[in-house]
């Protein structure tokens, strides 16, 4: 027992004496009781639940959900990532552990930073699920005054807001969607290290979507210093390769700040994914256009060629925008792009548009959403939708909060279709809808991991449909056909396979890609390359699930 | 336990602070503060001290408190909740001024009754190790006899005291000093914390180590600009697993019992 420190209570019989012999005021019965009864009921318990528990009674939580707040409050002492994949209740975690935290008497300032698409969320959960009396931010609200603020991450950073928070001293933040604090150089990282914290809670489903700096940051900002400085980091785990052992540090490091649940781990049977490809031919004007982008335009401007064939799968309108802006670049004239220009026009509606339709129409009354990677091919849609007969609505990330907020409703009680580009993918919750279109796919998987995340989520009690479209002998054929099928990767919950790139430490799989068509001189070599590349990922995916089976080491 | 019914929480707490009750239905209660009450709660300062300097008396506030969000009435007051800022307020004051008590047990008797004295001490065991673990005792000591016993608040519990002495009782005088008597109560403790099981210590130990050597391997080539945020992450981590245990007295006092205690 030597090195165990006891400190005794050391005044408290004095004072007692003396009130007794002087007849001081002393506590009432009730009072007394009262006193002893509180400390009692707030007493921690290694073993036992949270205490949260016992104030939430008419909440249900999961398993994972529960440990996870144990652990955070017990274990890592406030300071997390929170990694939950997709629809497991990150939300229902911070917010166990926030109300824990307050119930013991440790938190009372709080600020909640989120999409601005998620804040009434956030704000409808902490109330009404957790009796926390969170409060959106609003013009004029003082960030000194209100005990427990949700804001988006953008109103937060801008002056004069940034400097204010900057001289609170906050009891916890807790930050939705963190992966957009994966690079340090960012104003968003620079003004959330900035802020003052006892406690710090970062949320996202994808702590690491292309390079390990990203979670060197993501942990810098819990415990700076954590994990040595970046330049050395850098030089040992992402310049060079490192060697097993480091790699096992690493990992047991992550481990103390970040917790990630799979939907393997949790053994919630969440409602079922039924994914299907719809193969659509060009029509023959298209494809001879598409020919001829590739091989003739294409040649012309080397660095515009990916885009433009991936855009006119998209949509005439999509390929049209990236023309036009070409055109008015007077400083390079390219020969002959007028005529590809009236090219486009002359092209029939385009087939995938159709396959559209004609899906909606099969699936009948139930709401869809598509998604599309361009805003022209969104305009595009809503004209043909409407075209049909078909009610829609738009939706993007650079929307304001509350127009988001007014079409999800609107598409909720009023219309059929929600027509969102990529950036409006993050963060909604738009559960009553059971049919997704990708209309174009995304390169980067996690990408398609996050666009499912919004009607496949924890709480989605029906099965969901998935409807991945891709032309016939164009670039989404090979990407399809390489990227998604080869890797299984709609047969795999998509999950795992975000969960093996960030532990292989697979660097950027979408630039990869990129890299791949860019340099090939003919789509056949390209082919070969991805080929190349899907192998090895491939292999790497057999290796760690041995890896998983021998150690066991496999969940953090 | 107490604080699952908080109707019954702030009707307690305010009528012990002998504050009006000004209305009260299920899930919303309005009160009428006292001025010490508005003191401590209401952070005010210049208004008291205003108030004085100019030789008035003030006026102390009401307060609407609602304790089901689903009242009909839910704007008219403050919500108070597990965990609401109020609560916690009320709470520390709690712990900040109940502390020590002298009480009588309440008897309704025609006839002599001698009223035996028990020191009360309401105490906190708290393990700081990997995990925090907390224990609470409530032990009393026969201040004539040397009797000890556990779970002291809990037999007393339903039982009335006041802070003066019941018609026809007579308190005895203690034969021990409340001081020796606490030292009899902190010996007892401290034999019950040797005689556990320690390997949460060790455990917290070997937890410390193994994190500071894994902390090596991210600072192999310290220098000038790593070397201070090196030093802090030794520190804390240090600081984090040294095994510390706390007896802390939450409170306790002097009671005075009827004859049936004795056993």
């Amino acid at each position: 027992m030597n090195e165990l420190d006891i400190v005794f209570e050391k005044n408290f019989i004095q004072q007692l004496e003396e009130r007794v012999i002087n007849d001081l005021p002393t506590s009432s019965w009730d009072l007394f009781k009262m006193t002893y009864d509180i400390q009692k009921s707030t007493l921690i318990h290694t073993s036992d639940d949270l205490l949260a528990i016992d104030y939430l009674p008419h909440l249900t939580c999961l398993p994972h959900q529960l440990n996870t707040a144990k652990q955070v409050v017990m274990q890592m002492n406030g300071c997390a990532i929170l990694a939950d994949e997709v629809g497991l209740g990150k939300t229902i975690e911070a917010g166990l552990i926030l109300k824990e935290y307050m119930i013991r008497g440790l938190v009372k300032k709080v600020l909640i930073l989120v999409p601005a698409s998620l804040v009434n969320q956030w704000i409808d959960e902490l109330v009404n699920k957790f009796y926390i009396p969170a409060v959106a931010y609003r013009k004029g609200y003082s960030w000194k005054h209100v005990d427990i603020m949700v804001a988006s991450l953008d109103t937060a950073k801008r002056a004069p807001h940034c400097s204010e928070i900057h001289n609170i001293n906050y009891d916890l933040i807790i930050i939705d969607e963190a992966h957009k604090l994966k690079n340090h150089q960012t104003k968003n990282y620079q003004f959330v290290k900035g802020i003052k914290k006892k406690y710090c809670l970062l949320l996202t489903a994808t702590p690491i979507q292309n390079h390990l700096s990203e979670i060197f940051n993501l942990i810098s900002i819990l415990k700076p210093g954590h994990l040595g400085n970046y330049k050395a980091f850098i030089e040992k785990y992402v310049k060079a390769v490192p060697s097993i052992e480091d790699n096992h540090y690493l990992k047991e490091l992550i481990n103390k700040v970040m917790i990630r649940h799979t939907r393997k781990d949790t053994n919630i049977k969440p409602s079922k994914r039924h994914i299907k490809t719809i193969w659509v031919d060009f029509s023959k004007e298209e494809e001879t256009y598409y020919k001829q982008l590739e091989y003739e335009l294409g040649n012309k401007v080397p660095f515009l060629k990916l885009t433009l064939l991936r855009e006119i799968c998209s949509s005439r309108e999509a390929c049209y925008m990236s023309l036009k802006k070409l055109s008015n670049n007077s400083d390079h004239p390219v020969e002959d792009l007028h005529s590809f220009i009236d090219g486009l026009e002359k092209l029939p509606q385009h087939a995938k548009a159709r396959k559209v339709i004609e899906i909606i129409k099969k699936i009948g009354n139930e709401k869809v959403i598509i998604f599309t990677e361009y805003h022209a091919t969104q305009y595009f849609l809503q004209w043909y939708l409407q075209q049909h007969g078909i009610s829609s609505v738009p939706y993007r990330g650079g929307f304001s909060r509350s127009k988001k907020e007014w079409m999800r409703q609107l598409f909720q009680h009023d219309r059929q279709v929600l027509i969102a580009t990529e950036a409006g993918g993050e963060g909604i919750n738009l559960q009553f809808c059971h049919y997704m279109i990708n209309y174009d796919l995304p390169w980067n998987p996690m990408r398609l991991e996050q666009r499912i995340g919004r009607i496949h989520r924890y709480g989605q009690k029906k099965d969901v449909y998935i409807y991945n479209l891709a032309t016939k002998q164009t670039i989404e054929e090979h990407i399809m056909n390489i990227l998604y099928k080869k890797l299984n990767l709609f047969e795999r919950v998509i999950g795992e396979l975000d969960d093996i790139l960030s532990k292989l430490l697979i660097t950027d799989l979408e630039s990869e890609i990129q890299a791949i068509f860019h340099k090939s001189t003919s789509t056949g070599e390209a082919k070969v390359k991805l080929n190349h590349l899907t192998s090895i990922i491939q292999e790497n995916i057999e290796l760690y699930e041995e890896m998983g089976e021998t150690n066991g080491t496999n969940k953090p | 336990m107490v604080l699952t019914n908080l109707d019954y929480f702030f009707t307690t707490f305010f009528k012990a602070h002998r504050c009006k009750i000004i209305h009260k239905e299920k899930g919303l209660i309005k009160v009428q503060l006292t001025k010490e009450l508005d003191r401590e709660l209401m952070n005010r300062p210049f208004y008291w001290h205003y108030m004085e300097k100019m030789g008035q008396k003030g006026e102390p506030m009401k307060l609407t408190f609602i304790t089901d969000p689903n009242h009909p009435n839910q704007q008219s007051g403050e919500w108070v909740h597990f965990g609401s800022p109020r609560l916690q307020q009320i709470i520390n004051h709690l712990k900040k001024n109940e502390i020590f008590a002298k009480l009588y047990q309440y008897v309704s008797s025609h006839v002599e009754t001698p009223l035996y004295p028990w020191l009360v001490i309401n105490i906190k065991i708290i393990y700081q190790g990997k995990q925090t673990r907390e224990e609470l005792f409530s032990i009393g000591l026969n201040l004539i006899n040397g009797l000890m016993r556990t779970n002291m608040m809990e037999s007393i519990h339903d039982l009335s005291f006041q802070r003066s002495v019941p018609d026809f009782c007579f308190p005895l005088s203690p034969l021990i000093r409340l001081k020796s008597g606490y030292r009899r109560i902190e010996n007892v403790l401290k034999q019950y914390i040797y005689d556990q099981d320690q390997t949460w210590v060790e455990e917290t130990l070997a937890t410390g180590k193994h994190e500071l050597a894994l902390l090596q391997h991210f600072y192999e080539s310290r220098d000038d600009e790593n070397e201070a945020l090196y030093q802090k992450e030794v520190s804390d981590i240090k600081n984090r697993y040294q095994p510390k245990i706390i007896v802390q007295v939450i409170n306790g006092g002097l009671f005075y019992l009827t004859d049936s205690y004795q056993n």
